[in-house]
C-alpha cells in the first residue's frame, strides 16, 4: 500500500511524452560530454540541472490546475519584479545584463517569463471567455509589451522576440482577427524608428551588431561560419562521438550552451540531426494532441502556447547554428547546458502534464 | 463568441500553426541536407586544413570639415612597398634591390624597424612611403624582380591646413601597445583589425568613435601555401563618418594672421550656444609629421622646444587671469552688497592692508581719482579691487567664482582639459602646509594670487555673464550635422541678478570707450565693444625693483590677457586671449580680438 501511495506522485505523468523527453535529456548529456571535453564538474552540475528540473516536472503535475488560475496574475507580477530587479542588481554577461545573482544559482528571469506569459494570458482569456473582445486582446498586447520591452531593453533581441512570439501565438489561438493582427504587426513596425530612438548609442550598436554580423566581423560571423563548418563537415553520419574535430580543437564559440547543436551535428551527422529533429518535433505534436483533447479554454491555451514556445525556441536555435538566422544568444531546450532553462523548459511540461491529468475538473 | 466558435476557431488555427512548424521544420531539413550532404566535401575540406582565413577590409576613416565644409583632415591615396615581417628578409638586401626604383633611407630602416618593435601591425610593414607616380611605374613594370615586395596603396591622413588648427584637429599616429591595452579594456579592440592608425589628440581622439569606422572582412579558404583557393564570404566595411566642427575656419584664419608669431592661445565662442568659432594654440606643430609615425629628429625638435608646440594652451594651459577676473569679483561683491554704485573710493594709486601690514600699488602711479565700480572696471583700478577683496574675503569669492565655472573643467569635447585653480585657505594649507595671509586675498581679487584659468574657461565665464540661464557647454562638433555625442554640462545655470549684472556689463562697456584700458579699439569700430583687459606678472618684483619692459628678456615680459564680446547689447561672438609675454592686455590682446570681431560681425551681418 504504501508503495502504491508513494507512486501516486508519477499518476499523473504522461508516460510518451516522459520518455521522449528523457530521451532527449540523456543525447544532450552524451553531446556535452564531448563539447566539455569530458568535464566532469559540468556534467555534474547538469545532472543537478536536470534533476532540480524533473523535480519541478513532478510537482508541477500534481497541481490542481485551478491553481494555476487563481495565481497566474501574481505570478505574472512576481516575475515582472524579477526582471525588473536585473536591471538594477543583474550583472551583465556577453554584452547583456540578464542574470540575477542568487548566490546559490544564477537566475535569468528572461527565461521565467517565457512560463509567465502563456498563464497570464491564458488566465485573461480564460475569465473573459464569454466576452471576448477587442478590449481583451488589448489588454493581452499590453500584459505581452511591458516583459517584451524590459528584455528588448537589457538588450536581448532573441529572448524579447522568442517570448513575443510566445504570446502571439496566444492571442492567436484565442481568436483574434487575422485583420487585426496584420494591422498591429504593420503599427509595430512603423513605430519601430520611435522605439529605436528611445534606446542608447551603445544599445543601438549592440542590436545592429546582432542583426547584422558584418559589424562583428571577427565575433559573431566568425562564429557563424566555423558553425556551419563543424555542421557540414558532419555529413551524412557524423565524425564520432567525441571525434568531432572543430569541437575538440575550439574552433566552435559557446559550444556548450548556445552552439551545443554544432557538436551535435558533427558528431552524429545529418541522420542524428533528423532524428532530434523528429523527437522535437513528435514532442510538440504530442503537446497539441493533448491540447485538443482537453476540455476547457484555459488548459488547450496553455498547453498549445507552451508546447509552441518550446518548439519555436528550438527552431529559433538550430536556425541560428545552421547559419539561417543571425546569431542572437538562445539555448535549445533540453540539450543547452543551463539551470534556468533547463528548470524553465522541464517545468512547462510539468505544467501541461497536470492540465492533461485534470482535465475534467474545470470543465465549464 | 459562443464556446462553440471558439473552439471551432482554435482548432483551426492550430492546424494553421501546425502546418508553419512543418514548413519551418522542412526548411531546416533542407538546410541540414545541403550542408551536410550537398556541401560536405568543401566543409569537410575546411574542416580538415582549418584553412579559413579571416582578411580584414580597413574602412576609409571620416574627413573633418569646418562649419561650411572646409576640409580640415581628410585622406589621401598613396602608395607604399611593405615587406612581410615572417619571411624575415635582410633589409640591406631589400634596399640594394630596390636601389634603381627608389632610395631607402636609413631614417627608412629605421622607422621600419621601429614599427615592427612597437607598433600593432596586421600583415606587411611599409619600408617605402608616398611615392611618387614615376617610382609607382617603374615598380610595376619590373614587379617580376620583387616577388617578396608588395606594392600596397592606401588611405592617409592628411592635414591640408598643417598648422593651423592643429591643436584642436589633432593627429592620427600608428596604434601603439598602451592603445591597444586601452582598447582591450573598452572591449573594442576587434574594430581596429586591418587598421593601423588610431587618432592620439584633439578631435581625432576625441571622436574617434565615429570617425574610425568598422572594418568588414573576407572569409578566404586557402591552401598550405597561403594560396587562396576560394572566397567563402565578403563583407563591406562600414566607413567611418565625417565629422563637421563649429569652427568657421574663414575666423580661424584671420584670427591666426592677428595673433602673429606671439605664444599664446585664444578662443572665439558663441555665447548663446557655446559653439567654438575659432582656436588657437601657438606656437603650432605639423600634424601631418605624424600620419605615419614621427621620425626622431622633428619628434625631438617639437618635444624638446622651451616653446612647447604641442601644448596645447587653449584647454591645457592655466595661467593667472590677472584683472580678467575682476568683473567676477566685482559680481561676488554685489551679492553680498559690498561696495555697490555709488559708493567709490578715492583712489591716490595705493592701498593700505587695513593693520597697515602691506601697501599695495596701483598699476597707475598717483591712482585714477574718484573710482566707483563701473569706472573701476573701466580703467582696471587695482585700489578698488585690493580693498573689496579684504571686505569681501576669499571664501565669499570663491562661491561666485566656482558657480561661473573657475576650477572645473568646463567639459569641452578634448582630451586633457584641465581644472585650473580657485585657491584658498584650506587649498595653501594643504599644498604648502601654510596659513592664508589677506593680503593673499587682495592679490586674489586683481587676478594676481595663486588663482589660475584656462583660456576656454575664462570664455566660458564670460558665456555665463551674457547668458546666466543658459546650460553652456564649449565644443566643437557641429551636432546639428554631425552624429550626437555630447557631453553634459559641467557648469550649469547660474543665478545672478539682473542688476548686478547690469553694473558689470556697464562696466566692461566702457573699457572700450575713452578712458577705458581699451579705449583705442573701440575709436574705430561702428559696433560696442564691452571687454576686460588683464596684464598678468610672470615673476615677482623684488622690493625696489622697478618693471623696466623694454630692457626685460622676453620669456620674463608679462602675459597680456583680453576676454571681450560684441556687439555689446546682443552679443553674437565671445573671445578669451592670452598673449604669452606680450605685455599689456589692452594693447597687444585687444587688437586681436578687435580684428576677430570685425571677421565675424561684418561676415554675418
Amino acid at each position: 500500500m504504501k508503495m502504491i501511495k508513494y507512486l501516486k506522485i508519477f499518476e499523473n505523468i504522461d508516460r510518451f511524452l516522459i520518455t521522449l523527453i528523457l530521451f532527449l535529456l540523456i543525447i544532450g548529456l552524451i553531446t556535452l560530454s564531448s563539447a566539455s571535453q569530458q568535464n566532469n564538474s559540468l556534467l555534474v552540475g547538469q545532472l543537478i540541472n536536470i534533476s532540480l528540473g524533473i523535480i519541478f516536472l513532478v510537482f508541477l503535475s500534481n497541481i490542481n490546475p485551478k491553481q494555476f488560475i487563481l495565481y497566474a496574475p501574481h505570478i505574472y507580477i512576481f516575475s515582472l519584479i524579477l526582471l525588473i530587479s536585473v536591471s538594477f542588481f543583474g550583472f551583465e554577461s556577453h554584452g547583456a545584463k540578464r542574470w540575477l545573482n542568487l548566490f546559490i544559482f544564477n537566475l535569468q528571469p528572461s527565461e521565467v517569463i517565457k512560463i509567465t506569459i502563456p498563464l497570464v494570458l491564458a488566465w485573461l482569456y480564460h475569465r473573459f471567455q464569454n466576452t471576448i473582445n477587442y478590449k481583451t486582446h488589448a489588454m493581452a498586447f499590453f500584459i505581452l509589451a511591458i516583459p517584451c520591452s524590459i528584455i528588448f531593453k537589457q538588450p536581448d533581441l532573441g529572448t524579447s522576440i522568442l517570448i513575443f512570439l510566445s504570446g502571439l501565438i496566444v492571442i492567436f489561438l484565442s481568436g483574434l482577427s487575422l485583420k487585426f493582427i496584420l494591422a498591429s504587426i504593420f503599427s509595430f513596425l512603423v513605430s519601430m524608428p520611435f522605439l529605436w530612438s528611445t534606446l542608447h548609442l551603445y544599445q543601438q550598436n549592440r542590436i545592429l551588431s546582432l542583426l547584422d554580423p558584418g559589424r562583428d566581423p571577427f565575433g559573431t560571423g566568425y562564429h557563424s561560419i566555423q558553425s556551419m563548418i563543424a555542421i557540414g563537415s558532419g555529413g551524412l553520419l557524423g565524425k564520432g562521438w567525441s571525434y568531432g574535430s572543430q569541437t575538440q580543437l575550439n574552433f566552435l564559440p559557446e559550444k556548450t550552451t548556445d552552439f551545443i547543436f554544432s557538436v551535435y551535428g558533427e558528431e552524429f551527422g545529418f541522420v542524428g540531426v533528423v532524428g532530434i529533429l523528429i523527437i522535437y518535433f513528435v514532442i510538440l505534436y504530442r503537446c497539441i494532441y493533448l491540447a485538443i483533447r482537453m476540455q476547457d479554454t484555459f488548459s488547450r491555451l496553455i498547453t498549445a502556447a507552451l508546447a509552441f514556445t518550446l518548439f519555436s525556441s528550438s527552431i529559433v536555435n538550430i536556425a541560428m547554428v545552421s547559419g539561417l538566422l543571425p546569431i542572437v544568444g538562445a539555448p535549445l531546450p533540453f540539450i543547452s547546458y543551463g539551470g534556468t532553462s533547463m528548470v524553465v523548459s522541464l517545468s512547462m511540461i510539468g505544467i501541461i502534464m497536470s492540465l492533461n491529468s485534470n482535465k475534467s475538473l474545470i470543465a465549464n | 463568441m459562443d464556446l462553440y466558435q471558439f473552439k471551432y476557431a482554435f482548432r483551426q488555427r492550430l492546424s494553421f500553426l501546425l502546418f508553419l512548424i512543418i514548413v519551418t521544420f522542412i526548411i531546416l531539413i533542407i538546410k541540414f541536407f545541403y550542408l551536410q550532404i550537398i556541401q560536405f566535401n568543401t566543409y569537410s575540406s575546411l574542416a580538415k586544413n582549418n584553412s579559413v582565413k579571416i582578411i580584414p577590409i580597413a574602412p576609409i576613416r571620416g574627413q573633418i570639415l569646418d562649419r561650411n565644409g572646409e576640409i580640415l583632415a581628410a585622406n589621401k591615396l598613396i602608395y607604399t612597398l611593405e615587406l612581410d615581417p615572417k619571411r624575415k628578409q635582410s633589409l640591406d638586401n631589400i634596399k640594394l634591390q630596390l636601389a634603381p626604383i627608389v632610395k631607402i633611407t636609413k631614417y627608412d630602416i629605421k622607422k621600419y624597424n621601429k614599427i615592427l618593435r612597437e607598433s600593432y601591425h596586421s600583415s606587411t610593414i611599409p619600408i617605402k612611403v608616398n611615392l611618387s607616380p614615376v617610382q609607382v611605374a617603374n615598380f610595376v613594370s619590373s614587379q617580376y624582380k620583387y616577388p617578396n615586395i608588395s606594392l600596397k596603396h592606401k588611405f592617409s591622413r592628411t592635414y591640408p591646413k598643417q598648422k593651423s588648427g592643429a591643436h584642436f584637429v589633432g593627429y592620427i599616429n600608428r596604434i601603439n601597445n598602451s592603445d591597444i591595452k586601452r582598447l582591450k579594456k573598452l572591449n573594442n579592440y576587434q574594430s581596429y583589425r586591418g587598421l593601423d592608425h588610431i587618432g592620439k589628440t584633439g578631435i581625432e581622439y576625441f571622436y574617434e568613435n565615429i570617425l574610425h569606422g568598422t572594418p568588414g572582412y573576407k572569409a578566404i579558404e586557402v591552401d598550405a601555401n597561403n594560396n587562396v583557393l576560394r572566397i567563402i564570404e565578403t563583407i563591406a566595411p562600414k566607413h567611418g563618418d565625417d565629422i563637421y566642427l563649429n569652427i568657421d575656419y574663414k575666423i580661424q584664419k584671420v584670427a591666426e594672421k592677428a595673433f602673429g608669431k606671439y605664444k599664446g592661445a585664444m578662443i572665439a565662442m558663441d555665447p548663446n550656444n557655446g559653439e567654438i568659432l575659432a582656436y588657437i594654440s601657438q606656437p603650432s606643430f605639423n600634424p601631418n609629421l605624424f600620419t605615419n609615425g614621427i621620425d626622431e629628429v622633428n619628434w625631438r625638435r617639437l618635444n624638446n622646444s622651451i616653446h612647447k608646440p604641442l601644448f596645447n594652451r587653449v584647454i591645457s594651459g592655466v595661467y593667472p587671469p590677472g584683472s580678467t577676473l575682476k568683473p567676477f569679483v566685482a559680481l561676488a561683491a554685489l551679492e553680498n552688497n559690498i561696495r555697490r554704485p555709488p559708493f567709490s573710493i578715492m583712489d591716490e594709486g595705493f592701498y593700505n592692508m587695513p593693520n597697515q601690514s602691506k601697501t599695495f600699488n596701483d598699476w597707475k602711479k598717483g591712482g585714477h581719482g574718484e573710482v566707483d565700480m563701473i569706472k573701476a572696471i573701466a580703467v582696471s583700478c587695482d585700489t578698488f579691487f585690493y580693498g573689496l577683496g579684504v571686505e569681501l574675503g576669499i571664501p565669499k569669492l570663491n562661491v561666485v567664482l566656482q558657480r561661473f565655472g573657475f576650477g572645473s573643467k568646463t567639459n569641452i569635447d578634448l582630451p586633457n582639459e584641465k581644472k585650473g585653480l580657485v585657491a584658498s585657505a584650506k587649498w595653501k594649507k594643504n599644498k604648502y602646509n601654510k596659513k592664508w595671509y589677506q593680503g593673499e586675498t587682495a592679490i586674489t581679487a586683481i587676478g594676481q594670487g595663486y588663482t589660475q584659468t584656462t583660456p576656454v574657461q575664462l570664455a566660458l565665464a564670460t558665456s555665463k555673464l551674457i547668458n546666466p540661464n543658459k546650460k553652456i557647454i564649449p565644443h566643437l562638433l557641429k551636432d546639428d550635422i554631425s552624429p550626437k555625442f555630447m557631453r553634459s554640462a559641467n557648469i550649469n545655470r547660474v543665478s545672478v541678478p539682473n542688476q548686478n549684472l547690469s553694473i558689470i556689463k556697464k562696466g566692461m562697456s566702457l573699457v572700450t570707450k575713452e578712458g577705458g584700458t581699451a579705449a583705442f579699439i573701440g575709436r574705430t569700430t561702428e559696433y560696442n565693444i564691452s571687454a576686460k583687459t588683464g596684464t598678468a606678472q610672470v615673476f615677482g618684483l623684488k622690493k625696489g625693483e622697478v618693471y623696466d619692459e623694454k630692457n626685460l628678456r622676453d620669456e620674463l615680459k608679462d602675459h597680456a590677457l583680453i576676454i571681450a564680446f560684441a556687439p555689446s547689447e546682443n552679443p553674437k561672438i565671445v573671445i578669451a586671449i592670452v598673449v604669452e609675454n606680450g605685455g599689456h592686455g589692452g594693447s597687444t590682446a585687444g587688437p586681436i580680438a578687435k580684428k576677430v570681431f570685425d571677421a565675424y560681425l561684418t561676415e554675418n551681418n
